[in-house]
């Protein structure tokens, strides 16, 4: 009898203990706390003010200066690449693809993501090895296919340009230029880079007429059938995490092992992070490799439960079954209810070579 | 005429006392924001994304520990009921009764409560006035619905990756690949799993008592096995245990509840008491267990997709020991039965599902009172917005033919609102 009572003591135990033994070995990735989502999906909603880091606020003199820093191709090495290159007003903040040219033409693995509302990502670049805007923006100005430079060399550039040395010692009280004070104002200025008003948003906001009936549709179907937002969710359509789809790399000789390069954690092999919805139907081709042409492509890649049989394959992936006139719904609640026409960003010129400091 | 009514109350019994036709949780919709199609093909049939989140303890796949928890979230509880319009109408009588209706309540309430243990509670509260056809007193001696803890357990999940997940308490055991507690039929049961034999009180579908490990693999494998009292909620009349086990498959992509194809086998051992030993009962009246006999139940099962049709079907062979059967005490008892059901989902989001289902049971042929066979139709249309659609106008018909030699024929035919939030 007392063995009896032993056993199903330990039946009862074991698996606490089991839980217990699991959750020490596999540690979470950890999530930084600037962002407006970390725990689990929320409803689609409109944004929220992007998080300004305390050691950056906001001024619209450096904004002003970010802006311009943004667009002045004399950061690059040969002065023939700004960031707005790849990341241009008029192609959705992203650029022509498939994957960017940086300088002399060369090209690169990836796809460049928008810029608009990267704000809200909670790390940066498709793996997610850049932590904020500031960091992330020091990246390209050395990568050596991107703008091609050193930052001792951009530094001294920028500081041989008396009107940048003025704007910054208005901005951060003084002359010397660091890349530091670079990388905030360009950051400051991309966050004013966010797009709060598609017609989704007026729709949430009570606007019952701001959707047709067809991208009504779409968004319940986005909300329901097609799982679309269980990644892509809250106000910002994304989760901020990372996830195989499947997506066939450029090259199979080399493959990009995405997310794993960051952690080397064998779940996150072909991993990518999950890009916002928002203004898609203003940046085709799509995914990490610019190789989905449409958004109708893309949907079509869901609906089959993802691209290549890749043993990673995020289990959220399966197929949709989805009909012909539900894709179609899909797309055209993408393409205009998700782009947003705020003119401040919309309308976004880029600042004209005579207008940059001399 | 008296034959016509009971075979009214029986229907409405089905709906009213078996209340655990139950599981659609609109508080994980409400937790995420998601419409309930992000789970189910329609509610309350889940599809292949709402199978995994099951089978991972009601957490996303890959996002363990990074959800909000119950305590981060509102109560997670939520309501089912139906209600509408019920019409019975017996053949050789030429006999029809009709009578509104409510059917049961249920109370779910399911969340994480941390990183990989969740839980799932469903109460059926007690419900004192009968249904709406009864005639009997009204005291509250016969009551509508039974009040029960219809589930309550806990789960430990990804004890070894998805390969190994533990539930423990009172839960729909993982045998039967279709879940009758998440049909969408609302009146007519999986005919094979209702059918009871003689002095035996097991029930196919009894949610039972007792500590399930389930598993799941990349490549489509899946596996149940448990160990359980067998007697539903019931008081344990024996010292033996019932074990179960499960094995499916799916191929392609998908988990087969809405792509993919999957086959899947099973089979159930358990043990009944035959007799009381009165020198041995214990406060609760249970038996000794000396005399327990067993019996068995194995079977198979295929769901397979295609485009927008959902196909499924089983087969289940039964054995008791012939110590249980009363009817033939030289005989074991033998019996056979499974349906085949066709789900066909239209409109945008699967707003509309027709589907048609034929079950039999083949009972003994001195027992061939008890031969079933069913056909029923379906049609259900979900209202609601991009956030829900939680409310469905149901249409169910279905017409039975109970007996062998000089069947009991009837049609049945319910117009419903099933309704749940
Ligand atoms: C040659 C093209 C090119 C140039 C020039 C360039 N970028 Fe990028 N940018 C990319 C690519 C490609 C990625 C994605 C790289 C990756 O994820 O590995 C990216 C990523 C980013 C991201 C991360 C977005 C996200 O969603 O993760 C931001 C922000 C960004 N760039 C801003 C800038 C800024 C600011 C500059 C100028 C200092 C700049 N970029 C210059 C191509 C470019
Ligand atoms: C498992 C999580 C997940 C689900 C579910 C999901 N997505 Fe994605 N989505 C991603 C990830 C991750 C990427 C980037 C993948 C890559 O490039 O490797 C992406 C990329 C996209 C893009 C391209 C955006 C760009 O800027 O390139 C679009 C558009 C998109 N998804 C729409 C959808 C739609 C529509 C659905 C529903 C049918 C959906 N997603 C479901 C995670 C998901």
């Amino acid at each position: 009898m007392r063995s009896r009572w032993f056993l199903i003591t330990w039946l009862l135990a074991a698996p606490v203990i089991l839980v217990a033994g699991v959750q020490g070995e596999e540690p979470l990735t950890p999530i930084t706390s600037v962002g407006i989502h970390s725990l689990g999906p929320v409803p689609l909603d409109n944004l929220a003010p992007p998080a300004v880091p305390p050691g950056n606020p906001q001024t619209s003199d450096k904004i002003l200066l970010g802006k311009k820093l943004y667009f002045d191709t004399r950061l690059s090495r040969d002065n023939t690449i700004s960031c707005a290159t790849c990341h241009d007003p008029a192609k959705g903040w992203s650029d022509a693809g498939p994957t960017s040219k940086g300088i002399k033409d060369q090209l690169g693995g990836r796809r460049s993501p928008p810029v608009s509302n990267a704000a809200y990502n909670l790390l940066q670049f498709w793996d997610g090895r850049a932590p904020s805007l500031e960091e992330q923006a020091k990246g390209p100005i050395e990568n050596p296919v991107e703008m091609g430079n050193t930052h001792t060399e951009m530094l001294r550039t920028v500081s041989d340009i008396p009107g940048y040395v003025d704007e910054m010692e208005k901005v951060f009280g003084t002359r010397k230029v660091t890349i530091d004070h670079v990388a905030q104002a360009i950051a400051a200025f991309e966050r004013t880079v966010v797009t709060t008003d598609s017609p989704f948003d007026r729709f949430i906001r009570g606007d019952s007429e701001a959707l047709t009936p067809m991208e009504k549709r779409g968004l319940e179907i986005f909300n329901g059938k097609g799982h679309c937002s269980s990644c892509h969710w809250g106000g910002y359509f994304s989760d901020g995490r990372f996830h195989n789809l499947g997506i066939e790399p450029l090259d199979p000789s080399k493959p990009d092992s995405g997310r794993h390069n960051v952690t080397k954690h064998p779940k996150d092999v072909g991993a990518f992070k999950t890009p916002t919805v928002r203004d898609a139907a203003l940046r085709a081709p799509y995914m990490h490799t610019g190789r989905e042409g449409t958004l109708e492509d893309v949907v079509r890649l869901y609906d089959r439960g993802g691209g290549l049989d890749d043993a990673n394959l995020d289990a959220l992936m399966v197929p949709l079954g989805l009909s012909k006139d539900e894709i179609q719904a899909l797309v055209a609640f993408m393409t205009r209810a998700m782009t947003s026409t705020n003119p401040e960003v919309a309308n976004v010129k880029p600042v004209p070579q005579s207008e940059l400091p001399k | 005429m008296r034959r016509l009514h009971v075979s009214l109350l029986l229907v409405l019994g089905i709906l009213f006392a078996s209340p655990d036709i139950s599981q659609a949780i609109p508080a994980f919709a409400r937790k995420y924001g998601f419409n309930c199609n992000m789970c189910h093909t329609v509610f309350a049939k889940l599809n292949d994304f709402g199978q995994r989140v099951r089978d991972n303890g009601y957490q996303m796949p890959g996002q363990e520990g990074r959800e909000k928890n119950v305590f981060q979230t509102a109560p997670p509880v939520a309501l089912r009921t139906s209600t509408g319009l019920i019409v019975a109408h017996a053949v050789s009588e030429k006999g029809t009764t009709s009578g509104f209706r409510l059917s049961g309540l249920d109370l779910l309430a399911a969340g994480v409560m941390h990183r990989n243990i969740s839980f799932l509670m469903i109460y059926t509260p007690r419900i004192d006035e009968p249904s709406a056809d009864y005639t009997g007193n009204t005291d509250g001696s016969n009551p509508g619905q039974p009040g029960a803890l219809e589930s309550a357990n806990i789960i430990f999940s990804n004890l070894a990756g998805g390969g190994l997940n533990i539930r423990l308490g009172r839960f729909e055991p993982g045998y039967h690949a279709f879940s009758s507690k998440r049909s969408i039929y609302l009146l007519q049961p999986y005919e094979v799993y209702a059918f009871t034999t003689p002095n035996n009180s097991f029930v196919f579908d009894d949610n039972q008592i007792g500590l399930e490990v389930t598993g799941h693999f990349r490549h489509g494998f899946k596996y149940a096995a448990g160990v359980i009292n067998g007697t539903g909620a019931s008081p344990d009349n024996n010292n033996a245990k019932d074990f179960y086990a499960g094995f499916f498959k799916t191929f392609g992509r998908g988990d087969g509840q809405s792509a993919g194809q999957r086959v899947g086998a099973f089979a159930y051992y358990g043990w009944q008491p035959t007799k009381l030993d009165s020198l041995y009962v214990g406060p609760s009246g249970e038996a000794d267990g000396k005399a327990n006999m067993n019996f068995y139940r194995v079977g198979c099962d295929l769901s397979c997709n295609w485009n927008r049709f959902n196909l499924m079907g089983m087969l289940a062979y039964g054995v008791d020991d012939k110590a249980l059967n009363d009817l033939d005490s030289s005989l074991d008892y033998t019996f056979s039965g499974g349906f085949a059901r066709l789900d066909w989902t239209a409109l945008y989001n699967n707003r509309l599902v027709a589907s048609i289902m034929y079950n039999w049971v083949n009972a003994p042929c001195y027992d061939s009172e008890r031969d079933i066979s069913a056909f029923t139709g379906l049609l259900r249309y979900y209202l609601g917005d991009w956030t829900a659609v939680n409310v469905a106008l149901h249409g169910e018909y279905t017409y039975r033919e109970t007996g062998h030699d000089n069947p009991y024929r009837e049609h049945n035919l319910a117009a419903l609102i099933d309704f749940a939030f």
